[in-house]
């Protein structure tokens, strides 16, 4: 049953949208997760990203901004929509019901060396 | 501030889905910004290259062909809309320049059906590509001249010397024949026949006529075969004969000795199809005129054949039209020796006796040889003609258009101005307004379309065609054809308004200082007299050619060819019609009888003569056999000598000669009669010259007088004596005859006559003045289309100075309302208003009558007799073009006269 499909870099990426809420467009997403995970982001893959969670209607995009050092270029601002937090949302719970039902032993780091 | 690798940019831009391209571009161009800050440019832009290559991939592409065609669809739908929306805003235009566009394409579409139609003459033979007709030069005198009919011989030396054809066919003229369907030897059921010919057995092996019944193999095997027509089949047989159930009855046919002749139908064709240039109703088997085939079958001079040729395929044709001139000089020396006693060098004096091969697809059109005597022969000139006047007035249509558009552009300035601050670049504009000029003509065309079938009736009543359109709207090459016309058309129509109104700046427009279109306006008012010079050189020219065709049917031919009634087929009642002529003497509705073997304006018998005497010059002259009182039917004037006498049993071996022939012979008035002529075709008799009669139009008026000479219907020594047809004219009382019922009562009274004499002697007859009157018959037709022509191209013009005059008055309406204050009057305004459009059609004027002068008296130099050209002529079409522009403007110029000041400058 795969209601809401999220990627583990998606999932980065929605996170980071809504931490950056107001200021959420390419650059300062990239930057964002590049500094808070330090992993370095390439453009293309976090654009490509970008659209996927568009196109499923997790985000929702405002061109503004079209600033001296963008070359007249708008910047593109994303915003989470009700469906993208839901789907985080469930993508959390998921993780939490799994997470409660790991046994205490078998997280036993000394059990697991042996 | 740096910029990033070009390429590169071009690269990502290129393949990047459109919507995203903007804010990628943007968050790539801010990235390298910072980059090139903290770490260089070499860096940042080894970043950048990286940043674009691992962009292209399957989620950032645009899909494959699609986003482009979907936004250049939208374009268009846009530029549709737009063209839409200003064709209803504007409703005046859009009328005025549809109605002149379709106009224009009509008549164009008009011409090109009917050059078409003259063009594509015989197109329906199978072999007809390979088909070839010989000419030979006019051998009986003028050589330069080319005629499209040669001797019996000439089919058999190309079948000898010839081997590139694969046949060679003759046909013979036999000129007029009565023939019946003999029903027990009651002959009342007949029928004078001018389109029978004779053919050879390979007669359908060239020509692709199609059969009703029997076969084409055995067609001409007997002397006595002879296949009709449908449409001959049932005028003899009645309506409902059946073509397979007529094969093998009989069609008789009446000999130049006035014996029967029977002939088996051995086939019906189907009716001629209307686009041939053989036209015929019977054919008859070749071999049937053995008898005189052996006796002149080895001649070169009875010209009474025409020759086709069928080459093999791949033929060269030129080198076989070289090859060929070899063949009068080997074949025709023995005809020059036997019958002229000359050698070939002195027949031909020097001229080269060539022989052409005309294409037959050239045979109708090509307006040389003049004539022949199988059917209609085309007129070069005319498709010239008409060609050059569908052109004008399409381009005259074109003109209106790109004047009426420009003439809008105050209207859509600010449409300009606004899409170019919106981005749009001057491409777009251009094309814009080509598409929406590509609908105005692809509207017109079909509305042309609907009124080309609609007049098509009309039209082909005025031209004497068949005309059909509907049949190409089966051709998919017509709608090929159409498609690239719109194209064309509406591109060139297009052009110039489009570059105009694209190049507006739009500050400039917006703020609306395009006010009356400067530049445009000298080119709109050059425009405007360009449609007034040819409209009015048109004008004057159809003026001039009414002139001319009054002028020749009124022009004094020697004497009064009103009211003389010609009965014709007197040759079939004997040669001794005395008792006749006396019965018709005695009627006393007729003044005058007189008997003649040929009636103007159709004598065209003529021989070559010469004075009496040794070393004395041959001459040709045309002869006319008379009787001593057809001179005086005619009522001609004897310059010197008398007229043939009845008493004077001498007389009949006497000739009279007209002062054409007199000066020809080398003579004067004076001192020609006494003189004598003799033929120059060997004979020794002397004919004594008894009389000089005033030159008389025995032709069209088209053609000067020829010398004439008129031999004594007894005389017997000239060679053609008892052959040929005969006349009788009867000039009418015009006293007795006070209405057309008396006139219709004296025609019974004759046909019963005639019948009595002999039941199957067709009665036909004719009236001189009205025979005078169907040579220009050509030129009448011709004349008619060039009026509506004429109009059309007026019309044309009219709509554009009309336009013009509603988008002056609309710029000039404050002008005006002012000057209505300060206290102009109505007609002084009317007048300001008027004097620049008279201006241009003042200058109009003065280029049309050089052209037109031009071009009338180019035409009238074909005329004999031409009429003068006279000035008031130009006056009389100059002041019509004037008439008809003005009240073209007054609408316009009274309606902005007569407003009221107070609407006019309320605003502002």
């Amino acid at each position: 049953m795969k209601k809401f499909q999220l990627g583990e870099f998606e999932e980065i990426v929605m996170l980071t949208v809504a931490i950056l809420y107001d200021d959420a467009y390419g650059v300062s997403i990239k930057k964002e997760i590049e500094n808070r995970l330090n992993r370095s982001v390439s453009v293309g893959a976090l654009q490509s990203a970008l659209k996927r969670l568009e196109d499923k209607d997790y985000l929702e995009s405002l061109d503004k901004d079209a600033t001296q050092e963008r070359a007249g270029r708008p910047k593109r601002y994303y915003k989470i929509t009700a469906l993208g937090k839901e789907a985080m949302q469930y993508t959390k719970e998921t993780r939490n019901s799994l997470w409660e039902a790991i046994p205490s032993v078998s997280l036993d780091v000394k059990f697991a060396t042996l | 501030m740096h910029n990033p690798p070009k390429l590169f940019l071009k690269f990502f831009r290129w393949y990047c889905h459109p919507r995203l391209a903007k804010p990628i571009e943007g968050d790539l161009m801010e990235l390298y910004d910072e980059r090139v800050k903290e770490l260089g440019k070499k860096k940042a832009d080894w970043k950048f290259i990286k940043d674009t290559l691992l962009l292209f991939r399957r989620d950032i592409i645009k899909p494959a062909g699609g986003g482009q065609r979907l936004n250049n669809y939208g374009m268009f739908k846009s530029m549709i809309k737009m063209a839409w929306r200003n064709a209803i805003r504007q409703k005046q235009f859009t009328v005025l320049n549809l109605l002149g566009l379709t106009i224009g394409i009509s008549t164009c579409f008009m011409i090109g059906l009917y050059i078409h139609d003259e063009m594509t003459f015989d197109a329906f033979h199978e072999k007809g590509d390979r088909i070839y007709r010989v000419n030979q030069p006019f051998i009986w005198g003028d050589w330069d001249r080319m005629m499209a009919s040669t001797g019996p011989n000439l089919a058999t030396a190309l079948r000898e010397d010839a081997p590139a054809f694969e046949e060679v066919t003759r046909i013979l003229s036999l000129g007029s024949l009565t023939a019946t369907a003999a029903n027990n030897g009651n002959r009342s059921n007949a029928f004078k026949e001018d389109r029978i010919y004779a053919a050879e057995e390979n007669f359908f092996d060239v020509f692709s006529f199609k059969l009703k019944a029997g076969d084409t193999k055995s067609a001409f095997d007997d002397p006595q075969n002879i296949m009709i027509t449908e449409k001959t089949m049932r005028r003899y047989f009645g309506e409902d004969a059946r073509p397979e159930e007529t094969i093998g009855k009989n069609i008789e046919i009446k000999q130049y000795d006035n014996s029967w002749k029977a002939f088996s139908i051995n086939g019906i064709l189907e009716n001629v199809p209307t686009r041939s240039h053989i036209q015929y109703d019977m054919l008859v088997s070749l071999k049937s005129e053995s008898e005189m085939m052996q006796a002149h079958g080895w001649k070169w001079i009875w010209t009474a054949f025409s020759t086709y040729g069928l080459v093999k395929e791949g033929t060269n044709v030129a080198a076989l039209e070289r090859d060929i001139q070899a063949i009068p000089p080997k074949w025709a020396p023995p005809t020059t020796e036997r019958i002229f006693n000359q050698t070939f060098e002195e027949f031909t004096d020097g001229n080269p006796w060539k022989l052409d091969l005309q294409p037959l697809s050239e045979v109708y059109i090509a307006g040389s040889p003049r004539g022949h005597s199988f059917g209609p022969t085309g007129n070069p000139l005319f498709i010239k003609i008409f060609g050059a006047i569908g052109l004008l007035v399409l381009v005259l249509s074109a003109i209106n258009f790109m004047n009426l558009s420009t003439a809008r552009a105050t209207n859509r300035s600010k449409e300009v101005g606004v899409r170019k601050v919106l981005g749009s670049e001057r491409s777009t504009i251009v094309k814009q307004f080509i598409l929406e000029s590509v609908l105005f003509v692809l509207t017109s065309t079909a509305l042309a379309l609907m009124v080309v079938q609609l007049t098509l009736g009309t039209f082909n009543h005025l031209a004497e065609k068949q005309i059909e359109i509907l049949p190409f709207f089966q051709n998919p090459t017509f709608y090929l054809i159409v498609f690239a016309f719109i194209l064309t058309l509406g591109f060139i129509a297009g052009s110039y308004p489009a570059l105009y109104l694209s190049s507006f700046k739009p500050i400039e427009s917006l703020k609306g200082k395009i006010k009356t279109g400067f530049k445009g306006r000298s080119i709109r008012n050059g425009l405007v007299v360009f449609q007034f010079t040819i409209s009015i050189a048109l004008i004057i020219t159809t003026f001039f050619v009414q002139k001319q065709l009054t002028y020749a049917s009124n022009v004094d031919i020697g004497f009064a060819k009103e009211n003389i009634l010609q009965l014709h087929n007197v040759e079939e009642l004997g040669f001794e019609t005395e008792a006749l002529k006396n019965r018709l003497a005695a009627n006393p509705k007729f003044t005058v009888v007189g008997k003649s073997f040929g009636v103007p304006p159709f004598v065209y018998s003529s021989d070559r003569y010469k004075a009496a005497g040794p070393e004395t010059p041959v001459v040709q002259l045309n002869n006319l056999r008379i009787d001593e009182d057809y001179l005086e039917v005619l009522g001609l004037e004897f310059l010197s000598g008398r007229n043939f006498d009845s008493n004077r049993e001498n007389d009949k071996y006497r000739v009279i000669l007209n002062r054409e022939a007199v000066k020809n012979l080398g003579w004067n008035v004076e001192n020609a009669v006494g003189k004598s002529v003799a033929l120059a075709s060997g004979g020794e008799e002397e004919h004594e010259v008894i009389g000089v009669a005033e030159d008389f139009n025995f032709n069209s008026v088209k053609q000067e007088i020829a010398p004439l000479i008129l031999i004594h219907h007894y005389n017997d020594i000239v060679w053609d004596y008892g052959a040929g047809l005969s006349f009788y004219s009867m000039r009418l009382n015009q006293e007795a005859i006070t209405s057309t019922d008396d006139l219709n009562q004296l025609l019974i009274s004759l046909e019963e006559e005639m019948k009595q004499i002999d039941p199957t002697v067709p009665f036909e007859y004719s009236f001189m003045d009205q025979e005078f009157e169907a040579t220009f018959r050509s030129e009448r037709k011709m004349a008619t289309i060039l009026n509506v022509f004429t109009i059309m191209a007026m019309i044309i013009a009219c709509l554009g100075l009309f336009g013009l005059a509603a988008f002056s008055a609309e710029q000039r309406t404050k002008e005006l309302g002012i000057r209505k204050v300060l206290g102009a009057s109505v007609s002084e305004l009317a007048v300001t208003f008027s004097k620049e459009f008279t201006r241009l059609v003042l200058i109009a004027i003065l280029l049309a009558c050089p052209i037109a002068w031009y071009f009338v008296s180019q035409w009238l130099q074909d005329f004999a007799y031409s009429t003068p050209m006279e000035v008031w002529v130009f006056i009389a079409a100059t002041i019509a073009a004037m008439l008809i522009a003005i009240v073209t403007i007054s609408f316009q110029s009274l309606r902005s006269a007569n407003r009221n000041p107070v609407e006019t400058l309320k605003d502002e």
